[in-house]
């Protein structure tokens, strides 16, 4: 009756980098056909409550690959089980379940991408988009031995941002971190970039 | 909430959960002529009564509103939404810790009295209403809450 007939996949894991989070498991190889995974979700919530509740997963159920972008299904700051399973026609694998609840505060936070250029004299920056819940803190400062450095949070990646107004022959660098206040946590700075009035820019 | 702090909530991914499913939940509430959070519940609350009012409710939707729903056979899209909030809310929760000092009992009372006004208008109707009006009213909860949402 197509009962746990598959073999069930195998080292399920998630990778977690700037709150995007990705299942991943061991590709289940079988002769013949191509092979389809489910997966599906508990939060605290479900587990606590009505545990015998799960969630297909918004884009793997099914899906062919050995992987599955479970950030939509992640939606809160809480522990999460999640499950996944061989099927093929009418057969299916047991579950195999992620060893350890994955919470969306253990992302790993990498510093962003940004561009800093110059438009006349205005220092602009723009930063990489990494969705709403990041916001980012940009230092900058004029390149001369003492110089003061300046501070500003910047709500969101993908637009530009005019930071300052430049005196000829003068050089400015800046670096930026990623903040996350869904999980209190920021990233690491950014490598500084400079750019001068009248030259290129210039990476350190 | 007043003395409660409360981080790591993203409140428009909760607008986000509820609005996905308003139009559904609030169709199967057929009776316009009653309110659960009326007005005496939870409009001019003091900030210190915040935080036993919000543990309150949320409790209440965690332990009935939800769970209930969770029993039914609702639509896949309903119980992402459920999902969400039901896991937000229990962050909330974990994070409330309302005071238990003596010289709070007076405003721990009137909190309580502002719950039973909504536990009874919500026993007073029947099952299936009742959870269907609880969940549908989840935008009068969110705008409340939001008050006390502060930008960090």
């Amino acid at each position: 009756n197509g009962v746990a007939v598959l073999p069930a996949p195998q080292n399920l894991s998630v990778h977690s980098t700037n709150m995007k989070h990705l299942l991943t498991w061991s590709p289940v190889i079988l002769p013949g056909e191509m092979t389809f995974y489910s997966v599906e979700y508990q939060g605290e919530y479900e587990s606590l409550y009505t545990s015998h509740v799960w969630i297909p997963s918004s884009s793997c159920s099914p899906t062919n690959g050995s992987e599955c972008d479970i950030t939509d299904d992640i939606t809160a700051t809480v522990p999460y089980n999640l499950r996944v399973r061989t099927t093929r026609d009418s057969q299916t694998s047991a579950w195999s379940t992620l060893e350890h609840p994955f919470n969306r505060n253990s992302t790993v936070l990498m510093p962003p991408r940004m561009e800093v250029t110059k438009d006349g004299f205005h220092l602009v920056l723009e930063l990489e988009d990494l969705g709403p819940q990041f916001e980012f803190l940009v230092v900058y400062w004029r390149r001369e031995p003492g110089a003061k450095e300046h501070a500003k949070v910047v709500r969101r990646g993908g637009i530009p941002v005019h930071l300052e107004t430049m005196d000829a022959g003068a050089a400015y660098c800046v670096k930026a971190q990623a903040l996350v206040k869904t999980i209190g946590r920021h990233s690491a700075f950014s490598q500084a970039k400079c750019v001068e009035v009248q030259g290129e820019s210039l990476p350190l | 909430f007043g003395p409660c702090q409360v981080k790591g909530v993203v409140l428009s991914e909760l607008w986000k959960a509820f609005w996905a499913v308003k139009n559904t939940v609030q169709a199967q509430d057929n009776i316009t002529s009653i309110r659960l959070l009326k007005p005496e519940v939870l409009p001019n609350i003091s900030d210190a009564e915040s935080c036993f009012v919000a543990h309150a409710l949320l409790k209440f939707y965690l332990n009935v509103v939800f769970k209930n729903y969770y029993n039914k056979r609702v639509e896949f899209k309903i119980l992402k939404s459920l999902s969400t909030l039901a896991n937000n809310f229990i962050l909330i929760i974990s994070k409330l810790q309302p005071s238990q000092e003596n010289e709070m009992f007076a405003i721990k009372e009137s909190a309580h009295r502002r719950f039973l006004l909504f536990q009874r208008a919500f026993k007073q109707l029947d099952i299936e209403a009742a959870l269907a009006k609880a969940f549908g009213e989840m935008d009068i909860l969110l705008t409340w809450m939001e008050k006390f949402y502060h930008q960090l």
